[in-house]
């Protein structure tokens, strides 16, 4: 089992979830306060290139370097353990760390770079930060912090059918850090039992992508929706109401686009869609608006969870 | 006579050239594939389209460099669900991304990268990723309620999440974040790019 750290942490925003779903990320930093995890936001922090890296728009040169100077904003701050919201931010930045780490011509071309055009301040020598040590995605820092969850549940939420989905970009690019499993993958199961609930489990496409697929929804949307189907007819075939997240590129695809794929499919999918941090927020009491976020959501919250009844103590 | 013959006499440099490419992360990985579809067979895009990682791999062995121009490499999802079920240790996901940057070295699939030229300008402009506003149409039309959440309600959210640091980063951060990117030589190739399919569209 890797090291897991609780102090030192530099939260990485994310271009997603400050747009799209903001209540994530104030989820997190509600569940990381109550867990007295020591972390800090940076201004400074730009976006780990994402959909641009992934439509094949950024080659690996920039967005490396781009990496290599988030690197940096870590390390001065006395922060450098990055956690992520996003598992694409995840897969991005931890594979920089391991190309700036082993590939010389890569770091010695990026660093000459910076050097001759006055960035030498962002110069990464090899080694600054270790891919396994460094490099996080906040279920892992919840995972260290398993036992702690459960001291502080106020809400049991038990009564709902409760399915996971793991975004590939933390399960499978890194999959020898993965914690949980990688092709039966459990991690959001496990923290979600430290809330005192039990998930479905396994079911038919657990593993599967989103379907997102980065310029797949945009400019191929049959294909993209039609791999989203398959898995939005599994967990309706198990009747869940509750899909659980840790990617806000899976979360758009099935919160946003639920409506459509139902016209399409011909099948009412009713389920919502919640963050594994806006899950345990809730649990431990948080406010739905001022906290989750849950204005944000196309499939109402409410539709499902219309009662929250204390734990029994 | 006419021939099909796409095979070089030297197969194994077409497979060198993906091995050391800066992407790689499976050293010779490529070479090990043993044919045994477990990639397609696992594989979103194979299911629902004519992509196929496995016979991707087939074609780079034989040194069929032809492929770089294939349409359908364009469908793989970069779900690397082939990359973490490899037997020996290949990554198809990772020698896609490598064809595709071949294909765009030599002026190949400069259209398919014209949609996505939004988020350089962003991340170029305002040091911000961002969805292209060129699909903002198509996903006002796919989602209900999509502006009103994303455009008119989201600073009057953020502030009532009490979200700190604001979206839009300092303008010595844009300026250094611009400067790299120029550097790279990233903002040359958007802008040849961009000229390259302007032009087109004005024949």
């Amino acid at each position: 089992m890797k090291n897991i750290p609780d102090k030192n942490l530099l939260l990485f925003r994310s271009c997603l979830v400050s747009v799209e779903y903001p209540g994530i990320e104030s989820s997190t930093k509600y569940v990381f306060e109550k867990l007295g995890i020591d972390y800090g936001i940076s201004e400074k922090q730009t976006c780990c290139t994402g959909l641009g890296h992934y439509s094949d728009v950024f080659d690996q040169v920039s967005t490396t370097a781009i990496g290599a100077r988030n690197f940096k904003v870590a390390q001065n701050l006395g922060r450098p353990n990055l956690v992520m919201m996003c598992a694409t931010c995840y897969a991005i930045n931890k594979k920089s760390v391991k190309l700036l780490n082993n590939k010389d011509d890569l770091r010695e071309e990026i660093n000459e770079l910076f050097e001759e055009n006055g960035l030498d301040h962002l110069k990464y020598e090899k080694n600054d930060l270790t891919p396994t040590e460094n490099i996080f995605h906040f279920v892992d820092i919840l995972y260290g912090k398993k036992d702690e969850i459960k001291k502080h549940v106020k809400y049991d939420l038990s009564q709902y059918k409760i399915a996971t989905h793991h975004g590939c970009h933390y399960c499978k690019v890194h999959y020898e850090d993965t914690i949980a499993g990688v092709r039966d993958p459990n991690i959001i199961d496990e923290l979600i039992e430290a809330c005192g609930c039990k998930t479905i489990g396994w079911y038919d496409h657990k593993r599967a992508s989103c379907g997102t697929g980065f310029r797949q929804r945009y400019s191929n949307p049959d294909l993209s929706f039609t791999a989203t189907a398959d898995k939005m007819k599994s967990l309706k075939d198990e009747n869940v109401e509750i899909l659980v997240h840790l990617c806000p590129n899976c979360h758009i695809q099935f919160d946003r686009y639920q409506p459509l794929i139902s016209q399409r499919e011909g099948r009412e999918f009713k389920a919502i869609h919640l963050n594994i941090s806006q899950f345990i927020a809730i649990a431990m009491g948080a406010d739905w608006e001022s906290v989750v976020g849950v204005q944000a959501h196309t499939s109402k919250i409410d539709s499902v969870i219309t009662e929250l009844k204390e734990v029994e103590s | 006579m006419t021939t099909n013959q796409k095979i070089t006499d030297t197969p194994i440099n077409f497979a060198e050239e993906i091995i050391a490419n800066v992407k790689n992360t499976k050293d010779d990985g490529v070479l090990k594939c043993v044919q045994c579809g477990l990639c397609t067979s696992t594989c979103p895009a194979a299911r629902h389209s004519e992509y196929n990682p496995r016979e991707i791999i087939e074609r780079v062995l034989e040194g069929d460099e032809t492929i770089i121009a294939e349409d359908y490499l364009w469908n793989c999802f970069y779900c690397y669900t082939c990359h973490s079920v490899c037997p020996v240790g290949n990554s198809v996901c990772e020698v896609n991304q490598i064809l595709k940057q071949f294909a765009i070295n030599q002026g190949i699939g400069w259209d398919k990268l014209y949609e996505y030229l939004g988020f350089a300008d962003s991340y170029f402009d305002a040091a911000i990723g961002a969805i292209p506003e060129i699909f903002f149409d198509d996903i006002a039309k796919d989602v209900p309620g999509w502006e009103e959440i994303r455009f008119d309600k989201l600073d009057e959210n953020r502030d009532k999440l009490n979200l700190y640091p604001p979206l839009m980063p300092p303008e010595d951060v844009i300026d250094e974040v611009s400067l790299i990117l120029t550097i790279t030589g990233f903002k040359e190739r958007m802008e040849n790019i961009r000229k390259s399919q302007e032009a087109e569209v004005e024949k």
